[in-house]
């Protein structure tokens, strides 16, 4: 992407008012999306991110500074703007990068970016037209198929140049069911490191009927009542719960400035023995997964929590720094615009010891939360929300009537307590996960759980 | 210069294509910040970058590429990609590249001027040392910030209309975090502006510790009012209900009712592009339309949606000047500017009277997940204080809120005079007085 001299001159820039470590980060993304709407084509996003990120380290300080200017006087002049200030001690570095080629573990068939735009609109409209074929009550299909080819190079001055390159492919299908005067919504949007391949191994068409199926679920239910109760949450993107529970927690961005309950709990008993949770970046084509980190580290299989006891944090270089302890292929941004910071990659809680039938059995009056929503979380104090797109009350150990506009809210260290029974159905969903590096694709997922005791807002 | 070169080499190739309709979006923008932890600066960060976008007309319909990529080869290629791009549209949107507006506001702010990192880094540091100087459960994980950013629009089209407007803003922010036996708390406040930051630390180390010991409340219905602060969030949650075009589309149920009674006598909403003091006024939309002032509900009544040029034509109506382009590598999406429910008469003080018992939610978590603008239903994690005879007895946590918009809407009791204004994003900031609501469900212990 850049000639490796002009790299190699810019670190050296870059640490040469005392910075203890310098780090660049080039940057070429082609984002394409095809959306539809209303039974059409309606637009095509096509964009190219393109822009380097330099950052220094004095200590546990960070300077960072970016530029979208790739020429030889355009980044030594953003290394020389974060050099300066650093400081105004001048010394003579010089940086020599061995460059090593990355494994790839996430090989793509069919680049979702550049793919024949015909076989993309084909992909759309099976999924779009499937949904609206469900019931006349479908009054709107939404859909887009979006391809990311994300390439990166990361250079540092310890000597480290890899290059790497992420691609990605989503679907989204929102339909909206409509009957006297009301509307109600349902969605589905698999996504995968992978190309149009993706498409091997599932019908679009699937995704479709999926949203508007959970469209006229809610379209034929009531409100869901408000309380404490006991909730059982489905596998996939269910696994939210832990994301924002506990995995945001468990991140140095938190933990390295104390800003997290789960400070200084390694080894601890912080969850119910049932509860083994990980994240693992390695999970081939999955939707959070990357070869390297944007810090250059190779992912890992980082177990989380196992058998309820603490075992790690999710570390980055500047957590590694302020914790004390080593980097674990955490580090995650969206782009060059963002300073990296440690983020989850694919978050689970792994299959437990209880049959799924015995869960909906145990459960004499409850909530069955068969789709999740998005959520959010406040690693302080612990308290997060999630939003509930699919749900039925369960009485007497048996599923009955659907219901509708729930949010579950409670905090991280006591739902972790409260997670009495885990199911043996792992899977997992996708999510984009928001935090101060930006949007990171991240999967998240769990076998089906139960909560014994958990705020339901309802009405 | 980057954007000269830029345009040259996209019309010349727009020539050579036979284009006779597009239009080029420049932004280029500059930004620093600065935070610290304890009592040193962390981390500080400065920037500048530069897109452009490419959009046309072909066969009737628009296509669009956009780059941060300012090589030859990738600006030709811009051209034919947008000309690819317009040739799979199917919509019956009609495409416009617009001419002009007979005449454009002039923004009444002064010129921004990024401020000298080594006043921000002080700035910052001196906010921080104020914050710890504010209460001994101050603790560690407090931050203090400062922030700058210029960003600067060009528009240049076929139809010889050339706009162009620059906006710059900074501020100041502050999170406080206390901790009182094990207990912690936090509170977050900003403002725009350098000068107006004395006070940030004072009120967002009150705030944190006013939510030391915050009860639980039972489940039940309770009369709430929501904080200015929260109600724009929610304002924000549901804004896409205001666009004309998913209205047309089904997706908003405000289709149909313009002229009629949507929320309840005491709402005015207004949309100001040019509001007075506003860090990001904008004399022009997206599309190249003069902005302007106006009431999208009056007193009650949805006076108007918000329109662009194609949906405007769609609906048979004006476009709103609503087209906006927050940024080259953003397409034309129907979006407000300043736009805030307008205050009323009574202060915070009389709201709270008037509402005697019941609940001030001040923290409102997760809109982003548990409010749907399609069917206007939300159910959202709070907290606030329980008001007892008028006033704030206790701090109180873990509830939800549960309701619909547009019930809300027409269930609005009162509106106090006390707008909040929120941090924009783009060239869009909500703004909204602490409002009584009336009665909704609880969900607690």
């Amino acid at each position: 992407m850049i000639d490796q001299r002009i790299l190699e001159e810019v670190l050296a820039c870059a640490m040469s008012t005392g910075g203890d470590f310098a780090e660049l980060y080039a940057e070429n993304t082609r984002n394409n999306s095809i959306q539809l709407v209303d039974g059409k084509i309606d637009r095509v996003v096509d964009n190219t991110y393109s822009g380097v990120g330099v950052r220094v380290f004095l200590g546990q300080r960070t300077v960072y500074a970016t530029t979208t200017d790739l020429t030889r006087e355009g980044l030594l002049a953003c290394a020389r703007s974060a050099a300066d200030i650093l400081g105004e001690l001048r010394t003579n570095i010089s940086v020599c990068l061995d460059p090593t080629a990355v494994p790839d573990f996430h090989p793509v068939l069919i680049n979702p970016t550049t793919a024949d735009m015909r076989k993309r609109i084909d992909i759309l409209k099976q999924a779009c037209f499937a949904a609206k074929d469900v019931d006349a009550r479908i009054a709107q299909v939404q859909g887009t198929l979006m391809g990311v080819d994300h390439a990166i190079l990361v250079a540092n001055s310890e000597g480290l140049l890899k290059e790497d390159r992420h691609i990605r492919t989503r679907l989204i299908v929102n339909s909206v069911a409509s009957e006297n005067g009301e509307n109600q919504s349902g969605g589905c949007s698999p996504g995968r490191g992978m190309g149009l391949e993706m498409f091997d191994t599932f019908n679009p068409a699937e995704v479709g009927i999926h949203a508007s199926r959970q469209a006229l679920v809610n379209l034929s239910a009531g409100y869901c009542p408000a309380g404490q109760m006991t909730v059982a949450i489905e596998n996939g993107f269910g696994g939210v719960i832990f994301h924002e529970a506990c995995g945001h927690s468990l991140e140095a961005t938190q933990v390295g400035v104390g800003m997290s309950e789960m400070c200084g709990k390694l080894g601890q008993q912080i969850a119910n023995e049932k509860v083994t949770a990980i994240d693992d970046g390695t999970i081939p084509g999955a939707w959070g997964s990357v070869n390297i980190d944007d810090e250059g580290n190779p992912t890992q299989r980082n177990v989380l929590i196992e058998n309820g006891i603490l075992k790690n944090y999710m570390i980055d270089r500047l957590g590694s720094r302020r914790m004390g302890m080593p980097m674990t292929g955490n580090s995650r941004r969206q782009g060059y615009t963002y300073e990296p910071t440690s983020r989850m990659t694919n978050t689970f809680i792994d299959n437990g010891p209880d049959k799924n039938e015995d869960i909906i059995s145990s459960i004499e009056y409850g909530l069955y939360a068969k789709e999740m929503g998005g959520g959010s979380v406040n690693p302080l104090t612990g308290a997060f929300n999630f939003a509930v797109r699919e749900g039925y009350m369960i009485r007497n150990g048996k599923i009955c009537e659907p219901v509708r506009g729930a949010s579950l809210i409670g905090t991280g260290s006591q739902i972790l307590k409260d997670i009495d029974m885990v199911g043996q159905n792992l899977e997992r969903g996708q999510g984009m996960c928001g935090s101060s590096s930006g949007n990171v694709p991240t999967d998240v997922g769990q076998p089906l759980i139960r909560v014994k005791k958990i705020t339901v807002g309802g009405r | 210069m980057y954007f000269e070169n830029a345009k040259d080499i996209l019309v010349r190739e727009a020539l050579a294509a036979g284009l006779d309709e597009y239009e080029i979006y420049y932004t280029g923008s500059s930004q620093i910040s600065t935070e610290t932890l304890k009592d040193e600066i962390s981390s500080f960060s400065g920037g500048s970058g530069s897109g452009i976008s490419f959009r046309c007309i072909v066969d009737g319909h628009m296509g669009v590429a956009a780059t941060e990529l300012f090589e030859e080869n990738e600006l030709r290629s811009l051209v034919r990609r947008a000309i690819d791009n317009a040739t799979v549209i199917e919509n019956d949107d009609l495409a416009i590249i617009f001419g002009g507006s007979e005449k454009y506001s002039k923004t009444d702010s002064a010129e921004f001027e990024m401020p000298e990192t080594a006043y921000i880094k002080e700035l910052a540091l001196g906010v921080q040392a104020k914050t710890y100087a504010e209460s001994d459960l101050v603790t560690d994980g407090t931050q203090s910030g400062v922030f700058a950013e210029i960003n600067r629009f060009e528009l240049v089209n076929s139809k010889g209309l050339r706009l162009s407007n620059t906006v710059g803003l900074g501020g100041v922010f502050v999170q406080a975090v206390i901790n009182r036996d094990g207990e912690a708390q936090e509170a977050f406040d900003f403002s725009l502006g350098f000068d107006k930051a004395e006070a940030l630390s004072a009120t967002a180390v009150k705030e944190a510790i006013s939510k030391l010991g915050a009860e639980d409340v039972p489940s039940g219905k309770y009369r709430i009012i929501i904080d200015g602060k929260q109600m724009r969030s929610m304002l924000s949650a549901f804004s896409s209900v205001f666009s004309g075009k998913n209205a047309l589309l089904g997706l908003s149920l405000l289709k149909g009712k313009e002229g009629e009674r949507i929320a309840a006598d005491c709402v005015t909403l207004c949309d100001d592009p040019m509001k007075e003091g506003s860090p990001v006024q904008t004399p022009f939309d997206g599309e190249g339309v003069a902005t302007y002032k106006k009431n999208v509900i009056e007193n009650g009544i949805l006076k108007t949606l918000l329109y662009d040029l194609s949906v405007a034509h769609k609906a048979g109506v004006a476009t709103t000047g609503n087209g906006q382009r927050g940024s080259y590598a953003q397409q034309v999406n129907i979006a407000p500017f300043t736009f805030y429910i307008k205050g009323g008469e009574l202060t915070e003080t009389q709201l709270l009277e008037r509402m005697g018992d019941g609940i001030y939610v001040t923290e409102l978590k997760g809109l982003h997940a548990g409010a749907n603008a399609v069917t206007g239903d939300f159910s959202i994690e709070s907290a606030g204080y329980l008001v007892e005879n008028g006033k704030k007895t206790k701090a109180v946590k873990g509830f939800t809120i549960a309701g619909n918009f547009f019930d809300l809407l027409k269930g609005i009791e009162a509106v106090a005079d006390n707008v909040k204004f929120g941090l924009p994003s783009g060239f869009t900031t909500f703004g909204s007085p602490d409002l009584l609501l009336g009665q909704m469900s609880v969900a607690g212990v």
